[in-house]
This record gives structure tokens, C-alpha cells and sequence, in this order.
């Protein structure tokens, strides 16, 4: 009698921890990805263009300034991309040390370039905006785009008359 | 002799102080909770918010196209209970902004973000969760993409940073407030192992 009732009150009880179990592990369970995103934007270079370039640093080699890109932190958005110094003309005289390969965040305007330094500086990273803009001669993608029209509509994506030679 | 004699008093005092202790946290409840709930004059308002959009058509029909002047419109202090630092954060109108007993008028249109949420951190005693790096709208793709990231439009913020990197599956720190998010319409990025990450969105 007593195996009995132990019986019938232990299997439901194993069958709801079973259950239990099995629905706290499928509810924590992470995606393993952020879901399908949004379109992806042409990566802009703005060639011909005269940009404002936000610094982050400089270095000899291109493995070094990948290393201190990768070290500081912009939280789940991008922050700095690594160029060739000679990716823009008038770029090499204005740098404050010696180096091939440069942290960069290129902008059209002015609110666009002090924008971003105010979301390094946020971060905690070095930030400074080169007194003059430079030209680009095209090359790698150096975050041209990310940064809003003067009129407040949307992201700004094509040159102004600032950023016209 | 008389009373000083008595030998049941030293026992009859000690069987009085549980009473006098009960009464006092009886007396004394009502008036700190109605001090704790009175003292900001804070309430829940849960007016206009915005449905929680699914995708990127949606986010746009919803807030507009990413950086717009609308995503940044609201700014809001946040202080950070590890580093002492307080953080002005924008975001979008959309979601908050709008007149309280707690927030000015800032043109805005809901109780969402900065009356709501935070109000209910605050008097939930959650703020020593929120640690530094804590940040709201960038006109910024996501990191290593050129795909917007919904802080583009001023409707993610990420709280504690330097506890919760992105690519870590688990939460230190956010896992304590992250439900009073959820209760009012956001999505908490600890599902795409960004535990930093709250946004006001879904699939995306």
C-alpha cells in the first residue's frame, strides 16, 4: 500500500520536474545571432571628397593598429577602422606622430565629426578631430555615412557643399 | 521587597519586546512606504507608447530612417553606481519625453523610457545594477557590419558596459532589471548574447 501511494506521488512529481527542466533550459537558451538585420549600406569612400577625419591613434604597421582597434571598446557599435596614411592627401602632414596606418572615423560635417567624438570619449577613447580636412583618394572603407543630414531627414549619404573640393 | 522582588518581571519584559518590536515595524511601515512612493511623487504612467516593431520596415514606418533628428531628440541623466559618473543619453521622442511629476516637458510623446522604466528602477532600488557605460543614441552601424544599429534610431540603450560585453551569453549585472524592460516593450540583447544591449524592437 504504501510503495503505492509513493508511487503516485512521486511520478507526477519526477514528470513535472521533467517538464520544468526541460522548459527552463528551452527558455533560456540564447539565438545564437542577432536576427536577420536591416539593408546593408554600399560602403561609402566619398573619393574626390575633403572629409573631416576624427584620430584614434597612429601606428608603424597595419597589425598593430588592427591590435588597438581590437582593444578598444565601442560597445555593440563600430567604432574606429584602420586606413593607409596614404589613403588621404593632406593626411600625413597633420598627424601628431609618425606612423603608415591610422584610426580613423572620416565625416561630411562638423556636428557629424563631433558627434563621434563625444561617443569615444563616452567610451573612454581617444578622440581628436584633424584641423583640416583631407581629401580621399578612395581606398578602404573609412565609416563615411555614419552621421545625420544637416535638415535632420535620415543619414547623410552623398557630399555637401562643405565636403566638396 | 515589593515590586523589585517580583521575579516574573525580567521575563514578563523580555516576552513584551517582540510586541513592542512587531508594533513599531507596524506603525512605522506605512509611513516609509508612503514616504518612499511620495518623496519624487513618482507613478507609472504607461501612456503612448509605441508599438514594439518587428523588423526593419517597421522600425522605419515607426521612428523614421535611421539618425534622424527625431532619434536624439529626448536627453536623459543616468548615473552609474560603480564609477559615480552620470551619463546624458538621447533617444528617440517616441519614447518618452513627454510631462510628468518627474520629467520636464521635452516635447516628447510617451512615459515610456525616462518616467516608466527608469522610475521603476529607481523605486524598485535596481540602480546599483546600472554600472558605467551606459548609452543610447549613435548614428553607427552595428560593429563589423555596415547594417544600422537600432541606436541609430534612439531606440536601444546599452547599461553596463564595462560588465557586459557583447558576445558574452550570460548577465553579471543587467540580469537584475532587465525584466522592467521587458515589461514595457523592449527586447533584451542577453538573446543575441549582447547583454549590454536593450532595444525597443524585435527581429532586427
Amino acid at each position: 500500500m504504501n510503495k503505492r501511494v509513493m508511487a503516485a506521488v512521486l511520478w507526477p512529481l519526477g514528470v513535472l520536474s521533467l517538464v520544468a527542466g526541460v522548459a527552463a533550459v528551452g527558455r533560456t537558451a540564447p539565438e545564437p545571432e542577432r536576427p536577420s538585420v536591416g539593408p546593408v549600406m554600399k560602403p561609402d569612400t566619398g573619393a574626390g571628397e575633403m572629409l573631416l577625419v576624427v584620430l584614434g591613434g597612429v601606428f608603424e604597421t597595419r597589425e598593430e593598429a588592427e591590435a588597438a582597434n581590437a582593444s578598444m571598446s565601442f560597445g555593440d557599435v563600430q567604432g574606429y577602422y584602420v586606413v593607409p596614411v596614404g589613403q588621404f592627401q593632406g593626411f600625413r602632414e597633420q598627424l601628431p606622430v609618425s606612423g603608415e596606418h591610422g584610426l580613423v572615423s572620416v565625416f561630411r560635417t562638423e556636428e557629424g565629426a563631433q558627434e563621434f567624438v563625444a561617443l569615444a570619449s563616452a567610451m573612454g577613447q581617444p578622440a581628436q578631430i584633424l584641423p583640416r580636412r583631407v581629401r580621399s583618394l578612395g581606398g578602404v572603407y573609412a565609416g563615411l555615412g555614419q552621421e545625420a543630414t544637416p535638415d535632420g531627414s535620415g543619414p547623410l549619404v552623398a557630399p555637401i557643399a562643405d565636403s566638396l573640393p | 521587597m515589593g515590586s523589585s522582588s517580583d521575579p516574573h518581571r525580567g521575563r514578563r519584559r523580555r516576552h513584551l519586546l517582540p510586541v513592542a518590536a512587531v508594533s513599531a515595524v507596524l506603525a512605522l511601515a506605512p509611513l516609509l512606504l508612503a514616504y518612499h512612493w511620495a518623496k519624487a511623487g513618482w507613478r507609472d504612467w504607461h501612456y503612448n507608447y509605441p508599438a514594439t516593431p518587428t523588423g526593419y520596415s517597421q522600425i522605419v514606418n515607426r521612428f523614421g530612417q535611421p539618425c534622424n533628428a527625431d532619434a536624439s531628440r529626448i536627453s536623459m541623466s543616468w548615473p552609474a553606481a560603480d564609477n559615480g559618473r552620470t551619463y546624458t543619453l538621447g533617444f528617440h521622442r517616441k519614447l518618452g519625453g513627454y510631462p510628468t511629476e518627474m520629467v520636464a516637458n521635452k516635447g516628447g510623446r510617451s512615459t515610456n523610457l525616462d518616467n516608466d522604466v527608469y522610475g521603476h528602477i529607481q523605486n524598485d532600488h535596481l540602480g546599483p545594477y546600472t554600472k558605467s557605460g551606459i548609452w543610447g543614441y549613435f548614428c553607427r552601424y552595428i560593429k563589423n557590419t555596415t547594417t544600422w544599429s537600432t541606436h541609430a534610431w534612439g531606440i536601444a540603450l546599452d547599461i553596463s558596459a564595462s560588465y557586459e560585453p557583447m558576445g558574452q551569453c550570460y548577465s553579471t549585472v543587467n540580469k537584475y532589471f532587465a525584466h522592467v524592460f521587458r515589461n514595457h516593450g523592449w527586447r533584451w540583447g542577453l538573446d543575441f548574447c549582447d547583454p549590454m544591449h536593450f532595444q525597443y524592437a524585435f527581429g532586427y
